[in-house]
């Protein structure tokens, strides 16, 4: 409500929060206990301390009393949430930031604290739809332990975990070729790596892979080329409720099943054969 | 004292029980590689010295080597752990390194044990003290891993200095050579 009468103060709080960090590792004024000083955070250790009455106000007046403070990334990652409902309409720009910043009641420069072409609320979509895809597949795997659903076999599984991440581009589907190629730029391309290997990786754990040989690549590489071609045929379906991909997702994933089967095959087959040539060799040396 | 849960910039990974991923993922990814390579080594030896008097004392090390590989396994999957893309590489060039050191004879199969085995130890040792830095309570179980195997690959080292190692001919040169490709193995294989 404040911020609606002090328009120029959003800003102002929004950009204090920016500025906050530095401020965070002061001392409170009645705190006699000893400095504590983060240079940088310390490995492996929490930052402690939270300030919990007014921190140093540039507004002068008691600061923020009603809200908890909150660093910098929790404001960003908070506003690129609200900003998520307006990509339908405006894309991944700073358009659609701004329009989510306003929903807090923060001002439009808020927007100013991101990248003009989206990145970071293109990332922070698919951190969110990746973690929304742990937790359920962990959900999934404590119904399986706790009796109350079957085991899938590892196809269905693996199946059902892409079709799950990619129902979650459903909504953006119109403006999603747009983030991709946002995605494929140099700049963003270690994080969209990251992201996307940890999600997949993140499958094959739920799916059960315990590899520990070079398996452990060759799953994850094929998986990641299936969801990488299903989200592309998804890009240019136009069937009802995507049925299309489905089937080809399905079709992929069985091809990948039969690969690893064929492969099993010519590896016994290799083993039997080497197997009969050291016979031969020991017969002939005799 | 903050009546605040401490604040944790939601970018950053959230470990397993806290524990320093990073550090963890390395350690537990190089001792893999180490025991596959040892694995192979062992079986390299045993290749061209299993019928020979040493035989039996070889199929003993590699027994135990075994077991640590095992652990490992098991340990890189509660950890989720990755593990060396150049696991095929060790996969070759231990079996041929026990060869070919086996091919010198029992002394040379002896002397490449030394070898391997005391860098092993030095690197189990700096892990431990990695670790100890780190947190002893948070990482006891893989401490005590650590500090067992530690133990067991020192005494194949003592084995192989039993078996007459340093009598081969060259010793300190193929020491030498053998231990910084094992020095090489190791960087690799904590990186990639």
């Amino acid at each position: 409500v404040r911020c609606q009468q002090y328009p120029p103060l959003c800003a102002l709080q929004a950009s204090a929060a920016l500025r906050a960090p530095s401020d965070e590792h002061k001392k409170e004024p009645w705190a006699s206990s000893s400095q504590q000083h983060f240079d940088s955070p310390p490995a492996g250790h929490q930052p402690e301390q939270k300030p919990q009455g007014p921190h140093p106000s540039y507004t002068g007046q008691g600061g923020q009393e009603s809200e908890d403070y909150e660093s910098e990334e929790q404001l960003q990652h908070r506003i690129l949430t609200a900003a998520l409902e307006f990509v339908p309409e405006h894309g991944w720009t700073a358009e659609a930031i701004a329009e989510g910043a306003k929903t807090l009641g923060l001002s439009v420069a808020a927007a100013g604290l991101f990248h003009s072409d989206g990145s970071e609320l293109i990332l922070h979509f698919v951190s969110e739809c990746n973690t929304k895809l742990s937790e359920l597949l962990r959900n999934e795997q404590k119904l399986v332990q706790l009796g109350e659903a079957e085991k899938k076999p590892i196809d269905e599984f693996l199946r059902d975990a892409v079709e799950a991440r990619l129902r979650m581009l459903i909504p953006y589907i119109e403006k999603w070729p747009q983030a991709l190629s946002v995605l494929l730029l140099p700049r963003n391309i270690p994080s969209s790596l990251t992201l996307l290997t940890s999600m997949i990786d993140d499958i094959w754990h739920y799916a059960g892979d315990q590899s520990t040989d070079f398996n452990w690549y060759t799953r994850r590489a094929v998986l990641t080329a299936i969801y990488n071609t299903t989200e592309l045929v998804m890009m240019q379906d136009s069937s009802p409720g995507f049925e299309d991909t489905w089937r080809f997702l399905e079709n992929r994933v069985a091809d990948a099943m039969t690969m690893s089967n064929t492969a099993t095959q010519v590896q016994s087959t290799g083993e039997a054969v080497v197997q009969g040539l050291m016979g031969a060799a020991v017969t002939v040396s005799n | 004292p903050g009546a605040g849960a401490a604040l944790r910039p939601c970018s950053s990974r959230v470990a397993q029980d806290g524990i320093n991923k990073p550090v963890i993922d390395r350690i537990i990814r190089v001792d893999h590689a180490g025991e596959y390579g040892a694995n192979r080594i062992y079986a390299g030896q045993m290749a061209v010295l299993g019928r020979s008097s040493v035989g039996p004392v070889i199929q003993q090390m590699w027994n135990q080597e075994k077991n640590h590989l095992k652990r490992f396994n098991e340990l890189m999957v509660a950890y989720r752990v990755r593990p060396t893309v150049l696991l095929p590489f060790w996969n070759v060039a231990g079996f041929v390194l026990g060869a070919g050191s086996a091919l010198l004879g029992k002394k040379g199969a002896m002397a490449c044990t030394v070898a391997v085995e005391e860098s092993i130890s030095e690197h189990y040792n700096n892990q431990i003290r990695t670790l100890i830095e780190e947190d002893p309570e948070k990482y006891k179980e893989l401490l005590q891993v650590i500090k067992q195997f530690r133990d067991e690959e020192q005494e194949h080292h003592d084995t192989g200095l039993e078996h007459d190692a340093e009598a081969t001919p060259a010793y300190s040169v193929l020491k030498t050579a053998i231990q910084l490709g094992c020095k090489a193995a190791i960087f690799l294989s904590e990186r990639i």
